[in-house]
């Protein structure tokens, strides 16, 4: 099955964005340009200030950009946000400690107006697919920092959105579930056939998961670069292990580093589609 | 823990009350005061060197007296013999009393009265001599008598009368008791226990309360009336005339002494029944006062005696050196200070109450003995023998033991009915009703105050002040015109929930406002992102999000307010004067000087303030279940 391509679900275009710091400025992000396509998992990589998580918040419409246009569906963020085209998972699972599991995945289908019966079916359907079904009367502090986070997924897919923002959502969990963590969220992009944006840190995860990385560079912030991964569809462990993941790893890392490079991406930018198509 | 404060009380009762009692015991004026008088001779028809002086614990007293100073034999104010000693019971006269030693009138008239009195009240003629001892069948009777320590105030009906127990240990017969001029049987009168008397009906206000301990007691002074202790079928008859043996004063009879000493001490300095003679003659007591007024510059003073001895504000003076003396007229050397206490002495004075010294104006001539008819002295201390009894029987401690707040717990719930007011329960409930509304009313003010300040900003700048300001009003200062202005619009403040509610809700919304404005601002940015992601309206973010938030905040800030505004309802009821609820009945108490009951309904008002606190931490369990813990409030995300 074919990713449609017709037009771009997110389209950012020379997007400066400023922030005011005392009396001074700094400039988060500058003359970023990025498109992702319906079906895309599009992760944006780079150290610590490189407008990773300011370019999500552009997107989402949690802040508004300095200079340049910003599209989401078509529409303006605003609009976007307003219709609730996307869902966001933050750094941290940002649940709320007085609802239970259950009533923290409804939430989002609370707020939109959602009919009560329906709200607990999806919520349980949703916790069921992230594991969690039997959590669902527990408070958050009950959990661990992983089921956390998990619940703040299927909270984020509630309402089912095409889109989904996340914003370094395994960044606080150690290695090990990690690891399980990207498999299971693989799993769900491949069975919700939903547009992923993802913000990490991590190489290795931003290889794994994604269809497209951007590299960014800090002060200022800026898209240096963008890797088509090629690695086939569904990925396993074993992908870990794999000659092109490490090729594919050296390659982020070279970029991260701001080495030079040949036509590395270009021929692989040529291929990902039929490669992809291969994966499936 | 519990175990521990109340243990810990004990020391602290005696670290604070044992100073007190020891002032009680030191304090001469709370001492019992006991008189040595005369001592007739027991038998009427005694003769001869040895005469029988009897035993009961008054003459015991009297006789301890007698074995340390010299004896001294006399027949009214006549010395009969000098140098008696005492042998057992018997006085040892160094030679023999010819005749009988009482001469006995007319048998006193019974006296006409109740019948269970019959036999017992008799009246005095009115040739007896003063004080003239009876004798019943030629045996002497004792007068002695106990008196209640409280006073009769028309409604009491229990008294208590120290060493009572001890004086009637022996005896078998009713005891009687003399209220005013009025005699009354143990069994229809009154009933005893221990040194407790209980009377059938109250004795009339200020009526001196008395129980006989002797043979006899003065009835009606006035009347000249006795009451018997026993019922006797034959009259007891008075002496007209009777030997006596009495305290000869120890010193040196060398015709130049003037100091000489009694036994029993300390004297009172002011005794009016002080009796004291140098031989046949009997001293005079009293002071005089100048006839000129001492303005600081007179120098020359006239008193009515042209003897005496002369003190400047209780200082002995020395005539030749300090003054010089022309009849009745006195010159001093300096003027005596102006308002000073000047003072002629004709016959004698105290010169040292402690040791029972006395000083005479004129020595006495040798031979001539220094004589006791009567006087008084302190006798023992009236609240115990020791600082600790004294301690014990203080009326007022400053800290009780538990034990005494123990016994008094139940007499104290119990003491009226639920349905009476003055009920310690009823007033409970009533002050926690009191407080419950106040609090609720406060919550109601502090929330909206909250969600103004959050959600509008200006008003948070205008108003804010005025909200910190009206906490440095002392609510003391603030119910009188709260009382004043409800007073005016009709409000019978008195047994109104009112006051209490208003000055309750005035405390208890402060820090409800503050701990909501904390509470609703406390929120995670990153919620109110997702709030944002959500579109969420305003009022679905308040809702859903700021608001529960806040719950915890509210809840720790309820916990302050309900014990601030238990304190702000006690204030106001005391203060509106209003009797049904609890923080009358402490302040009742205070005033009453009952420590004990004072620190029960401390302890109520307590256990009502943590009942309080307890029941909104029972609430924010059933509100707020997500919560881990009790009093801290929200910590973040978890």
């Amino acid at each position: 099955m074919a990713p449609a391509v017709t037009s771009p679900v997110i389209s950012v275009r020379a997007v400066d964005m400023v922030f005011r710091v005392g009396k001074g400025e700094a400039v988060a992000l500058e003359d970023a340009n990025l498109e992702v396509m319906d079906g895309d998992f599009v992760s944006l990589i780079g150290p610590s200030g490189c407008g990773k998580t300011t370019l999500m918040r552009l997107v989402a419409d949690l802040v508004e950009p300095t200079a340049g246009e910003i599209t989401v569906a078509g529409k303006t963020p605003r609009q976007a946000r307003e219709d609730r085209e996307y869902g966001y998972v933050f750094q941290a699972p940002v649940l709320y400690e007085w609802r239970t599991v259950i009533a923290n995945v409804t939430l989002p289908l609370e707020i939109m107006g959602h009919p009560k019966g329906r709200r607990r079916e999806r919520a349980r359907e949703l916790l069921k697919m992230v594991g969690l079904e039997r959590f669902e009367r527990s408070y958050p502090w009950q959990l661990s920092g992983g089921m956390q986070q998990r619940v703040s997924i299927a909270r984020a897919l509630a309402f089912d959105p095409k889109l989904l923002l996340m914003d370094e959502p395994f960044g606080a969990l150690d290695e090990i579930t990690r690891e399980a963590m990207n498999l299971e969220l693989l799993r769900l992009w491949q069975e919700t056939r939903k547009t992923v944006v993802f913000v990490t840190h991590s190489i290795a995860e931003a290889v794994f998961l994604s269809s497209r990385i951007v590299v960014m560079t800090p002060r200022p912030g800026r898209i240096r670069e963008v890797i088509e991964v090629d690695l086939p569809y569904p990925r396993t462990a074993e992908t870990r292990e794999s000659e092109r993941f490490f090729e594919l790893t050296t390659q982020v890392r070279e970029a991260l580093r701001g080495a030079p490079h040949g036509g590395g991406a270009a021929p692989s930018a040529a291929e990902q589609p039929l490669q992809r198509t291969a994966g499936y | 823990m519990v175990a521990a404060l109340l243990a810990l009380m004990y020391p602290v009762a005696l670290l604070l009350g044992m100073p007190l009692a020891r002032q009680r015991m030191e304090n001469l004026s709370n001492w019992e005061r006991a008189t040595v008088a005369a001592l007739p001779v027991a038998e009427a028809d005694a003769s001869g060197s040895r005469l029988p002086l009897g035993s009961s614990p008054a003459v015991d007293a009297v006789v301890s007296g007698l074995q340390g100073g010299s004896a001294v034999l006399v027949r009214g104010a006549e010395v009969l013999a000098t140098g008696v000693t005492i042998d057992g019971t018997e006085a040892v006269l160094p030679a023999p009393l010819s005749g009988p030693a009482a001469r006995l009138g007319a048998s006193l008239e019974p006296v006409a009265g109740p019948t269970d009195m019959s036999g017992r009240v008799y009246a005095l003629p009115e040739s007896a001599p003063p004080g003239a001892p009876l004798y019943l069948d030629g045996s002497l009777l004792v007068s002695g008598s106990l008196s209640a320590t409280e006073r009769a105030d028309g409604a009491r009906v229990r008294f208590t009368v120290p060493g009572l127990a001890d004086a009637l240990a022996d005896q078998t017969d009713t005891a009687v008791a003399v209220v005013g001029a009025a005699a009354v049987l143990e069994g229809s009168g009154f009933e005893r226990e221990g040194d407790i008397v209980a009377f059938a009906s109250a004795p009339a206000f200020n009526a001196p309360v008395r129980l006989i301990t002797g043979d006899y007691a003065p009835l009606d002074e006035a009347a000249g009336t006795i009451v018997l202790a026993s019922p006797t079928s034959e009259a007891p008859r008075v002496a007209m005339e009777h030997v006596a043996v009495v305290e000869g004063l120890t010193g040196t009879y060398d015709g130049e002494n003037r100091d000489f000493r009694l036994q029993h001490v300390p004297l009172l300095e002011r005794d009016p029944g002080r009796r004291l003679y140098v031989g046949d003659r009997e001293l005079l007591s009293g002071d005089e006062r100048p006839a000129e007024r001492v303005d600081g510059t007179l120098r020359v003073f006239t008193f009515a005696s042209d003897h005496g001895l002369v003190t400047v504000d209780g200082r002995q003076l020395v005539e030749g050196s300090d003054y010089e003396r022309d009849g009745n007229v006195v010159t001093f050397a300096a003027a005596p200070a102006r308002n000073a206490a000047l003072r002629q002495h004709p016959d004698y004075l105290v010169s040292d109450a402690s040791t029972g010294t006395i000083t005479l104006a004129a020595a006495p001539a040798p031979g001539e003995p220094v004589w006791a008819g009567s006087y008084t002295y302190y006798a023992r201390p009236g609240c115990g023998a020791t600082a600790f009894e004294c301690f014990l029987s203080m009326p007022q401690h400053p800290v009780p033991f538990p034990n005494w707040v123990a016994e008094r717990i139940v007499p104290f719930f119990t003491a009226y009915p639920f349905s009476d007011s003055r009920n310690v329960i009823r007033a409970t409930l009533y002050t926690a009703a009191g407080t419950l509304v106040s609090l609720a009313f406060g919550t109601l003010i502090g929330v909206l105050l909250a969600v103004l300040f959050v959600r509008v900003r200006p008003f948070e700048r205008a108003l804010l002040p005025w909200v910190i300001a009206s906490q440095t009003i002392p609510v003391i200062a603030l119910v009188p015109v709260l009382v004043a202005v409800l007073g005016n619009m009709g409000v019978t403040v008195q047994t109104s929930l009112v006051p209490a509610a208003i000055v309750g809700a005035y405390i208890a919304f402060f820090p409800v406002t503050v701990g909501t404005v904390t509470g609703l601002r406390s929120v995670d940015p990153l919620a109110l992102d997702l709030m944002k992601a959500y579109a969420a309206s305003p009022l679905q973010s308040f809702l859903k999000l700021r608001f529960p938030a806040a719950v915890p905040y509210l809840f720790t800030s309820l916990k302050l307010g309900a014990a601030a505004a238990l304190v702000g309802a006690l204030v106001a009821e005391v203060e509106s004067n209003n009797r049904l609820g609890l923080g009358y009945a402490i302040i009742g108490q205070v005033q009453a000087g009952d420590v004990a009951d004072v620190w029960i309904l401390l302890v109520i008002s307590a256990l009502l303030g943590i009942g309080l606190v307890s029941l909104v931490g029972l609430l924010q369990r059933l509100v707020a279940p997500w919560e881990r813990t009790g009093l801290a409030g929200a910590d973040g995300d978890g």
